[in-house]
């Protein structure tokens, strides 16, 4: 049985990732409403490390921004930054994996594929 | 984008009255890219004595290393500076690796806990970086979480940065697959092992920082 947990991103932000990694030391997969920044995925990371032990040897993690073709010009750009803004959170997803069960998480630019 | 601009300038400012204090270089990048043996380069090339042990056994630095007043020169222009040696990033560590590659269990579980620590220094060690060598490894595939989160890192901080395509003395090296995937920055291919295009990577150094 393979279990699959929606976390919102606000959540995160409360949390500081403490209770994801606990999901993800229980073999769960973590899916996140949102794109996390680069600073989020370092402390994201560094949670991590402080987690390892015998039995959790840390994750896999990979990040999509969803974006439509009109979000290129500068007015997409700058329509969403202002959401963006406005809502606390990029557009996107985050797939997060114990990676004792997913391998390797490949991203192209529109999917995740996971190894498993 | 106006706020952008303005943390642009103001770290630019910054590091204008840094560099005349010490500016410091971090060698980053994930684990087993070559850190460490382009350290050794760049030590030997101008100081004449190697920085750290490199190996093939993953997590061979795991502690922040560094050597100070490193002096590079070239046409007459040159720079001192700090080289920062620092753990590869990885966002997991399985002891039971390098139980795999020949360690003790004992050793293997030691080795895995400071590696875990050598992660949490290097991204804490990011903010003080004056500029930074991403080190990749031109024959894996460059499209990974662990170089994404680095090169993300060093453009919100604003902090100039050089792609190192390295071991471009292999066969299956493909420097034009960094290239294509992280188009906008300055990229240089080089062999650290072998000190092939070494010069180029000084010349850029000179010029970006």
């Amino acid at each position: 049985m393979l279990r699959i947990k929606f976390v919102p991103y606000e959540r995160i932000k409360e949390e500081r990732f403490k209770k994801i990694l606990k999901d993800l030391a229980e073999n769960t997969i973590v899916l996140v409403d949102a794109k996390l920044n680069a600073k989020e995925e370092a402390a994201l990371i560094a949670e991590t490390m402080r987690s390892v032990s015998d039995k959790f040897s840390g994750i896999e993690l990979s990040s999509i921004e969803i974006k439509s073709k009109k979000d290129n010009g500068h007015y997409g750009r700058f329509k969403n930054a202002l959401i963006e803004r406005i809502v606390g959170k990029k557009r996107g997803m985050t797939v997060l994996g114990p990676a004792k069960i997913v391998q390797k998480i490949k991203r192209n630019p529109e999917e995740l594929l996971l190894y498993m | 984008m106006v706020i952008k601009r303005l943390r642009n300038i103001a770290s630019s400012i910054k590091r204008l009255f840094k560099k005349k204090k010490d500016i410091k270089i971090g060698l980053y990048g994930p684990v087993n890219s070559g850190k460490t043996t382009l350290a050794n380069r760049i030590c030997m090339d101008w100081l004449g004595e190697e920085m750290g042990n490199a190996s093939v056994v993953p997590h061979e630095t795991r502690e922040i290393q560094i050597k100070e007043k490193v002096s590079i020169e070239d046409n007459g222009k040159n720079l001192t500076f700090n080289l920062v040696d620092t753990p590869g990033i990885a966002t997991k560590i399985d002891f039971e690796n390098f139980v795999k590659v020949g360690l003790k269990k004992k050793e293997a579980k030691q080795r895995a806990k400071e590696a875990t620590k050598g992660v949490i220094e290097s991204i804490k060690w990011l903010d003080d970086m004056d500029m930074v060598l991403v080190v990749l490894d031109s024959t894996k595939d460059p499209i990974n979480q662990v170089n994404i989160t680095i090169l993300g890192n060093l453009d919100a901080r604003n902090i100039p940065l050089v792609l190192v395509g390295n071991k471009t003395d292999l066969k299956i090296a493909d420097i034009s697959r960094i290239r294509n995937a992280f188009s906008k920055y300055k990229l240089v291919g080089i062999s650290a092992k072998t000190g092939e295009n070494i010069n180029e990577l000084y010349q850029t150094i000179l010029r970006e920082l």
